[in-house]
């Protein structure tokens, strides 16, 4: 610890020198650091990982990851953060975790770091930064506490952030002439014509495994067949005609989905259509140059992109990750080199090129990127009609979330009637928000 | 009953066959598929014709080999780490809980603490507590309770020494880990371990305590000779339990105390099961207790009958 | 003088270690989680900035469905998975109590299901239960046989399977033990009675290794409350909450939903239940005891 301290100093001193001397190099200062980040096992994250060694190369600055299964992730941060002193200088935190962070006062806010000139790269331009992902996964405090508005604040910046598209096999569908799906009735009529055309392939490919991959799997169809999880006012009303409606499509693809439909993570879905046992798949982009690899998926080249599917309404999710600082970091600032550094105008493109998700409208429009994964186009379309409000992101979602997955689940397999399942659901919502204590003001 | 005819040995041969292949199948299956590349595991149709690889292994150990396996962009699994860990938890929690168990096991017997149903009864009810229920507790005492202030002088020494962050607590050392285990199976090895005192005949001891031998000198060194089988029974299953536990362990360890069972839950992770890999790493995490079992079948039986059929 | 004292103090050197460390590692553990069963507590709180709220959760758990369907799944899991393992283990002990070879190098096979970790456990089975690249799958389909959801629809069957895998072989090695530890005198008297092997099974046996079996049970009823890993790798619970035994909502209630204090009540409740049952077995098995050894004495003074 002593000596890590002197070479620091030494370090310090060095390049304190060195900047008196010639022009300041803005990494200097942080060179020989340590940074010890905690990433998701996620192919965003590993394609970051592939791109952390240029860092490294470039300021001198070294990274140290821990990577974890994001949900894993979650519960190793939540007691991190709690510590005074943690080991974690950067955390990667999947969406819905914004709310907890952010209300127990555990990440950094970015505004005093934005506005070090020693610190801010001025030809970052935030302003190619995806929007809508920036105000869904960075921004926190605005209208209902975490979608946008004018009393909002940053706190993290999207890295890994993603949308939902489908996927279909375009040689399926041209034998079969059916034309692609524009509509959730197309699309589950296409899901469930399938498997009696094509005997051993399944409809669709999704999650549905209890908890939150049934979860999600049902709130991605609510958005677009036009329901909330909850109204203005935090009344649930996931019991309404489209969360029933959603909770139907979500019944058929799976009963019309290939075998084991009924336990899928997202993995064993995404597998399913690699391997050709579904015709369609429709999920986070994050999951789309996997199948075109042909290593790993035996459908390379078959596969088409198209817009999640439009319901009463467009409406894709919007998910995935961002990256923050804690506030009981150790190396804040050269964590914000870091975080700055991946998702630069230069990062970004690094990343995606190794087929991670871009956060950035330029990096969508590079012609590198477009002619070697082909759906980068189709991909920044779908992003004009991502919903940030697709799932809310308040403290108490996780209870939420867990009670939706587990009750889908029921209705999946066990048969449990959809109209009553989600009466349940709403009325122990409705518990847990009065808990909570979000009908104070009524 | 008449002596077994040869058509009914072969029948029983038979049986005998089945039930081997039944419990040992599994294993094969999966020591198999670790050599077979994920593209072969999921078209399946070449079962047992395949090009053996290695490349499972070396991505699971990517961490402790000489050289970086072309496969691999970087290395994500740090298996190594994980094993080295594993082994350290395991023997040091095996080895502390034998001294313990035994020292108080022969106190037990021969001091007449108290009686023997009131032991097995305990033990019992310890025995009983399921890891689960430990794990609410255990999460809270060894992060927020048994730490020592880093400003203090122990805690600021530790700091001084080993470097990390914060307050010194349990959570996230071996030691921390170690400490559970050792409570764990504590009651177990002191319960077969009895059963094996009670054998060692009082005349031998007395005979060298008349030769001057002290309480110490005496347990030392002529009881412990004498219940060696025991203790080869006891610190095999001390052992598997500290080698196989998942749950406190998660609860407990960091990033730099991840013992080999998390390694693999954590890996079956959402986005890609990568079966060869996982496979791999599921077959080395077994190797030990393979070959305990291979190697010393008698003592654990002995070990299992010990606590059941005897006590 | 000193000699005598040492010797005095002596045995609770000897405990002393042992003690200390289950005083702190498990019941000052057991105490702290009781008392903070008694209050609403997340992750982020120590247990004295948590807000006490008395029974509050002892009674949202009595009365939540999810609890109940777990506790409900708990029971049938531990009443299955030790009946048929009684069931088959004993029935292979009676069936295979002869000296052939063989039996030695059975008797080593058989134990390795149970050494191995019960996360390879699992992984190994939720491979072969795979819908599609699974082991059983590919061979029910081989055959032309209609495939099997295994971890869909017959998810708890399907755990239950892989646990009767695992720990069979545990009951069979006790069983034969005890069968072989019977007095050879008692059932060399039934069979010069004339008694069937049948007989000799029910009247002479299995009585006799009544108070072994029971303990066996025991043994494994204990430890089909503490299964957890087998399944969290399989299913992680699921589908629905079919395979969620209590063991695996505790520790889903306090990591995933962050409500520690509840998680407690939860292992409070489990705790009572397995108290409950241990004693009672414990009861059953002194009588049965008793009974054992007159039946023993009788039949030795027959002979």
């Amino acid at each position: 610890m002593k000596n890590r301290l002197v070479t620091t100093a030494l370090g310090v001193s060095v390049a304190a020198l060195i900047a008196g001397a010639a022009s300041a190099n803005p990494y200097a200062e942080y060179e020989g650091t340590t940074l010890i980040v905690n990433f998701p096992a996620h192919p965003h994250y590993n394609a970051a990982m592939k791109v952390l060694p240029e860092f490294t190369r470039e300021t001198g600055i070294e990274v140290e990851v821990d990577q974890l299964p994001y949900l894993k992730m979650r519960e190793r941060q939540t007691l991190e953060l709690t510590q005074d002193e943690g080991e974690y200088d950067l955390i990667s935190y999947v969406v819905f975790s914004k709310a907890d962070y952010v209300f127990a006062d555990q990440l950094e806010n970015l505004a005093k770091y934005f506005m070090n000139p020693k610190l801010a790269d001025p030809n970052y331009d935030a302003g190619d930064l995806i929007d809508g992902y920036v105000q869904n996964i960075g921004v926190a405090g605005g209208t209902k506490g975490y979608l946008p508005g004018p009393t909002g604040s940053l706190f993290g910046i999207p890295f890994g952030s993603e949308t939902s598209v489908l996927a279909y096999r375009k040689d399926v569908f041209e034998k079969h002439g059916i034309a692609e799906p524009e509509t959730y009735d197309q699309l589950l009529d296409a899901a469930c014509k399938i498997p009696e055309l094509e005997p051993g392939m399944g409809g669709m490919a999704s999650r549905a495994a209890s908890g939150h991959q049934a979860s999600h799997a049902f709130l991605l169809h609510l958005a677009p067949l036009g329901g909330r999880v909850f109204d203005d006012q935090w009344n649930p009303i996931i019991n309404n005609e489209a969360g029933v409606a959603a909770a139907n499509a979500l019944k058929t693809i799976v009963d019309c989905g290939p075998e084991g439909a009924m336990s899928f993570g997202p993995s064993e879905a995404a597998n399913a259509f690699a391997n050709g046992d579904a015709a369609m798949f429709m999920d986070s982009i994050a999951f789309m140059p996997g199948f075109e690899n042909p290593e790993r998926s035996q459908v390379a080249g078959k596969v088409g992109y198209a817009m999640h599917p439009m319901g009463v309404r467009r409406g894709s999710q919007t998910g995935g990750f961002g990256i923050a600082i804690p506030k009981n970091a150790e190396n804040k600032e050269a964590a914000f080199l870091l975080m700055q550094w991946l998702t630069s105008k230069k990062g970004d493109l690094m990343v995606a090129m190794e087929g991670g998700n871009p956060s950035r409208f330029s990096t969508y429009q590079d012609a590198g990127l477009n002619e070697k994964y082909p759906f980068s186009a189709t991909f920044g379309e779908a992003l004009k009609y991502a919903d940030p409000d697709w799932r809310p992101i308040i403290p108490v979602w996780g209870k939420i979330n867990a009670d939706i997955g587990t009750t889908m689940s029921k209705v999946l397999t066990e048969g449990l009637d959809i109209q009553e399942a989600l009466d349940g659901v709403a009325e122990r919502t409705r518990a847990v928000m009065e808990d909570a204590g979000y009908y104070t003001w009524q | 009953m008449a002596a077994p005819t040869a058509k009914q040995n072969s029948a029983f041969f038979a049986v005998i066959a089945v039930l081997v292949f039944m419990s040992v199948g599994p294993v094969l299956l999966m020591f198999v598929n670790s050599f077979k590349l994920d593209v072969d595991i999921i078209s399946g149709s070449t079962g047992l014709i395949f090009l053996p690889t290695i490349q499972n292994y070396e991505t699971a150990l990517c961490d402790v080999l000489w050289y970086e396996p072309e496969h691999l962009d970087f290395c994500a699994l740090k298996f190594g780490g994980a094993f080295i860990n594993s082994l350290i938890i395991a023997l040091i929690s095996t080895v502390l809980t034998l001294i313990i168990g035994c020292m108080a096991a022969y106190a037990l017997v021969r001091f007449r603490f108290m009686g023997r149903d009131t032991v097995s009864l305990s033990t019992l009810m310890v025995r009983m507590v399921p890891p689960a229920v430990l794990l609410v507790p255990v999460f809270g005492l060894w992060n927020n309770e048994f730490c020592l202030d880093r400003d203090g002088l122990v805690g600021g020494a530790i700091r001084e020494a080993f470097g990390g962050r914060g307050d010194v607590c349990l959570a996230g050392t071996h030691s921390g880990i170690i400490l559970i285990y050792v409570a764990m199976n504590l009651p177990f090895v002191i319960w077969i371990l009895q059963s094996f005192i009670v054998q060692v005949p009082r005349s031998l001891e007395e005979a060298a305590r008349v030769d001057g031998a002290g309480p110490f000198q005496v347990f030392f060194k002529v009881v412990l000779p004498l219940i060696k089988p025991g203790l080869a029974a006891a610190a095999i299953f001390t052992f598997r339990i500290a080698w196989n536990e998942y749950l406190l362990a998660s609860a407990l360890s960091d990033r730099d105390t991840k013992t080999v069972p998390i390694l693999i839950v954590n890996n079956m992770s959402e986005f890609n099961v990568e079966w060869g890999v996982i496979m791999a790493t599921g077959m080395l995490l077994a190797i030990p207790p393979i070959i305990f079992t291979l190697l010393a079948s008698r003592q654990i039986i002995t070990g299992m009958t010990a606590g059941a059929v005897k006590g | 003088m000193r000699t005598a004292m040492a010797n005095r103090l002596t045995p609770y050197l000897f405990m002393a270690p042992a003690a200390i460390i289950m005083a702190l590692a498990l019941m000052y553990p057991l105490g702290y989680m009781i008392w903070g069963s008694f209050r609403e507590w997340n992750p982020s709180q120590t247990i004295g900035e948590a807000e006490f709220v008395g029974l509050k959760n002892y009674i949202f758990l009595w009365n939540d469905p999810n609890f109940h369907e777990s506790l409900g799944v708990t029971l049938k899991f531990a009443f299955f998975v030790v009946t048929i393992e009684m069931v088959i283990g004993v029935g292979l002990a009676l069936l295979l109590d002869r000296d052939i070879r063989g039996m030695s190098f059975l008797r080593t096979m058989f134990i390795l299901p149970m050494m191995i970790a019960p996360v390879v456990v699992g992984l190994m089975w939720r491979y072969m239960y795979h819908p599609t690249v699974g082991t059983f799958n590919r061979t029910l389909d081989g055959l032309g046989i209609p495939t099997v959801d295994w971890l869909g629809q017959y998810a708890l069957m399907s755990v239950i399977i892989a646990d009767i895998w695992q720990w069979t072989p545990f009951i069979f090695i006790l069983a034969l033990a005890a069968l072989q530890s019977l007095p050879r005198s008692a059932l060399e008297a039934a069979r010069i009675d004339g008694a069937t092997p049948w007989q000799q099974i029910i009247h002479i046996k299995l009585p006799l290794m009544m108070p072994v079996l029971i303990v066996t049970a025991l043994l494994r009823l204990i430890d089909a409350f503490k299964v957890l890993e087998v399944i969290l790798v399989m299913t992680e619970g699921g589908p629905g909450l079919s395979t969620e035994i209590l063991a695996l909502r505790i520790s889903r209630t306090a990591t995933e939903f962050r409500e520690l204090g509840v998680a407690a009540a939860m292992s409070n409740y489990l705790l009572i239940l397995l108290l409950l049952l241990t004693v009672g077995m414990f009861a059953f098995n002194r009588w049965q005891e008793a009974r054992a050894a007159k039946l023993h004495a009788q039949v030795e003074e027959e002979a």
